[in-house]
């Protein structure tokens, strides 16, 4: 680690992503207030349905990442732990039971009770054990979505009972809101939230674009902490202007060859989910002039990457469309398509080499890493390096080691840039 | 298929990072290295997250001729038993298809037949063992050979096995403590006997093999596919389903109707539904005053004698 430490810009846009999340809390603050219905929702459901009935929308696995970044996270997950819950879970979940165990404020993951919880196995079965577990605690409805596994083999013919299966869900989703709230299903409003949930994620592809660029103008900076209205606020408008903004930044600087890190060297793409409690990890890279170019974490949450699921089949069939989407969710990828869209996506971005973090809780995304890694090295010439840690449980990262790792691999990306 | 305790894991973890499913890891090593079986192909059910990811591994790295994932859902209502019924006509399609065969409702309906003679004499032999008279590793055997071996054989054997026990009278089980056993996949027999080692007798499970097996039968005035859809969305819930947390209702009924001394849940190391469970089930059974030992262990048989300490003093306490 002799290299001297480099330091990354960030958008200005990005600065205001505080007062999103600030609007967010206070909605929420609202909601409780005013005695609108409030749902916890994880990853991957259908959030815009939520605003669509005028449901108040809380993501306790959000919540669970701002505890790890004001490194409160571990106290959280030692506290679930003496409820018996394994060292082996998953450390957003045992985030969360920490954090309500101790009636934390929302400001460092606290996350209120809801009139009812909304999973989905569509990422993890995690989020259903997860939500079966707080719910019953809370004693609050659970209404749970299942979503079926796409393999490798799965054909198209299959495919159109897969989604017929999760339109007749979504309705059902819909009654059960309905019947729990008073609130009825507004055709017009969804798809206005439709529609706004489309221009959040096509105006985050947009800026995903941008980073093709060489040098590129957008880091993790700017990535993971933007991620947030994605998960939290996706049909609302007031993120697209964030965005916007972002965009218009980032472009500027494309135009004036601006970086987001001086002298960019090596472009690397990160898969998985980030160590929260440790984001300084990302600007450490910058140190031997890297610099993250994609993360298909974060790109996965711009949810309309199908490309067969247009505009106005989004804003006229808002359900159907929602159904085709949480199908081919980039997270999800099964092993033969991830290898594919590794191999195009390090093409596009002129990537130099991968990162893969195996994450000791997220076993559906590590699954699989170790074949993607091989087939990226031994099909692609793609360096790749595995990074085993937690994405929320500091005592599962040993930096040091880590980092050494990331030198050694930088050692070889500079010895192929020789060459 | 079932996991082999005696195998070293070598060529599964260059495809699995080590906190994953070590049974699942298990069965990985042995597909990996080849079947003496004839084996012509794997059907996978949704399972656990660790399952469900590690069948395209299987796709890559595992020479067979079909392979096929059925997607067994979660829930258990009306539209997830069309879903399903969708998704065991896609198997039939596709073995079809594979093996240029036919199956046909008629075919369906006569193994469904047959299943159901099978349920009904294991559910017999079932009530032999929580009479006392089949210990619980013989009966975990014999379930495992059942579902190993040609259903019109395994007919025969259970009939003969049934005439067997009539006459048969285990005074020596009457001394060991009475246990309902729960938990991850326990294939290992030698594991039961090991129980039984401590002073332990299986009197009930809650186990895929065990009472899940036969439960109870598929209705065979039912058209045939539908049938089986609906006789698996109405089996006692597993771990890995929705809400998981009925499992206890059962294990509970049972725990009572057979008069346990106490209930052992076992977690296979990195079994997530399990792990899940467990710190609910511990509370239920603390308020009911029911005995509960929950155990995570490695799949090996050498690690059973570590645990010995732990059941020796659960059976202590009861």
């Amino acid at each position: 680690m002799s290299a001297i430490k480099k330091k990354g810009k960030m958008l200005n846009a990005t600065n205001k992503l505080k007062n999103e999340m600030g609007r967010h809390f206070l909605a929420i603050e609202q909601a409780y207030r005013d005695g609108t219905p409030t749902a916890w929702a994880t990853a991957g459901t259908p959030v815009e349905f939520l605003y669509t009935m005028d449901v108040q929308p809380m993501l306790p696995e959000n919540s669970a990442t701002i505890s790890a970044a004001l490194k409160k996270s571990q106290n959280f997950i030692e506290l679930a732990e003496t409820e018996g819950f394994s060292y082996d879970l998953c450390s957003y979940f045992k985030t969360n039971v920490g954090a309500v165990l101790s009636n934390a404020n929302m400001s460092v993951g606290g996350t209120r009770k809801p009139t009812f919880m909304l999973s989905s196995d569509v990422i993890c079965d995690t989020h259903v054990s997860w939500f079966q577990v707080q719910a019953e605690r809370f004693n609050v409805p659970h209404f749970t979505i299942d979503v079926p596994h796409i393999v490798s083999n799965t054909t198209n013919r299959q495919r159109e009972y897969f989604k017929k299966y999760i339109i007749e869900q979504l309705w059902e989703l819909l009654d059960f809101i309905a019947e729990l709230t008073g609130h009825e299903y507004n055709p017009e409003k969804g798809r206005e939230v439709a529609l706004n949930s489309y221009e959040l994620g096509k105006i985050w592809q947009d800026v995903f674009e941008l980073r093709k660029n060489i040098p590129c103008p957008v880091s993790t900076r700017d990535t993971f902490g933007g991620l947030f209205p994605l998960f939290t606020m996706t049909g609302l408008e007031s993120p697209i202007k964030l965005y916007k903004h972002m965009y218009r930044e980032a472009k500027q600087r494309v135009e004036n060859g601006i970086g987001a890190l001086e002298n960019e060297e090596y472009r690397l793409m990160f898969e998985g989910i980030p160590f929260w409690y440790n984001l300084k990890f990302f600007s450490n890279l910058e140190r031997w002039n890297a610099i993250i170019v994609y993360e298909p974490y974060v790109y996965a949450f711009t949810k309309y990457t199908n490309p067969n699921i247009t505009k106005e089949m989004v804003i006229n069939n808002p359900v159907e469309s929602m159904a085709e989407l949480v199908l081919s969710f980039w997270y999800i990828y099964d092993l033969e398509t991830r290898v594919k869209m590794f191999k195009e996506t390090v093409k596009d971005w002129k990537i130099d080499g991968v990162l893969l973090h195996d994450n000791l809780s997220c076993r559906p995304n590590a699954c699989g890493m170790y074949d993607l890694k091989r087939k990226l090295m031994e099909e692609a010439d793609i360096p790749s390096l595995v990074i085993t840690s937690d994405m929320n449980d500091p005592r599962k990262m040993n930096e040091t080691q880590v980092l050494n790792q990331i030198e050694s691999f930088i050692e070889i990306l500079r010895e192929r840039k020789k060459s | 298929m079932f996991g082999d305790p005696t195998l070293d894991i070598n060529t599964a973890n260059e495809h699995i990072p080590p906190n994953h499913c070590i049974w699942a890891k298990n069965l990985l090593e042995q597909a990996i290295k080849g079947f003496d079986d004839d084996f012509k192909g794997i059907i996978a059910t949704h399972g656990c997250d660790c399952t469900n990811r590690e069948f395209d591994i299987w796709l890559e790295c595992v020479n067979l001729e079909f392979f096929y994932f059925l997607n067994a859902p979660l829930k258990r209502n009306e539209a997830a038993l069309k879903f399903f019924i969708d998704d065991i006509k896609e198997l039939i399609i596709q073995l079809e298809d594979k093996f240029n065969v036919t199956i046909t409702p008629a075919k369906i309906s006569e193994a469904i037949r047959l299943m159901n003679k099978i349920r009904n004499l294991l559910r017999q032999i079932s009530d032999y063992r929580s009479n006392l008279q089949i210990k619980g590793s013989d009966f975990h055997s014999l379930v495992k050979s059942v579902q190993k071996m040609d259903k019109g054989k395994a007919l025969e054997m259970l009939k003969s096995k049934i005439d067997e026990l009539k006459s048969h009278n285990l005074q020596s089980i009457n001394k060991l403590k009475k246990i309902l056993l729960t938990g991850s996949v326990i294939d290992d027999t030698e594991f039961i006997v090991f129980l039984e080692n401590l002073g332990f007798h299986i009197i009930i499970d809650d186990l895929c093999i065990g009472t899940k097996y036969f439960w109870h039968n598929v209705d065979e005035a039912e058209e045939p596919v539908k049938a089986l859809a609906k006789y698996h969305l109405s089996k006692p819930i597993y771990s890995t389903k929705f809400p998981s947390y009925k499992r206890f209702e059962i294990i509970k009924d049972l725990a009572r109707q057979f008069n346990v001394d106490g209930v052992i849940n076992i977690a296979q190391k990195f079994c997530e539904p399990i792990l899940y469970d467990h710190p609910y089930f511990s509370k239920k059974f603390k308020e009911l005053g029911i005995p509960y030992l929950f155990v995570e262990m490695e799949y090996n048989r050498e690690s059973y004698k570590q645990l010995t300490t732990r059941f020796e003093a659960f059976k202590e306490i009861i």
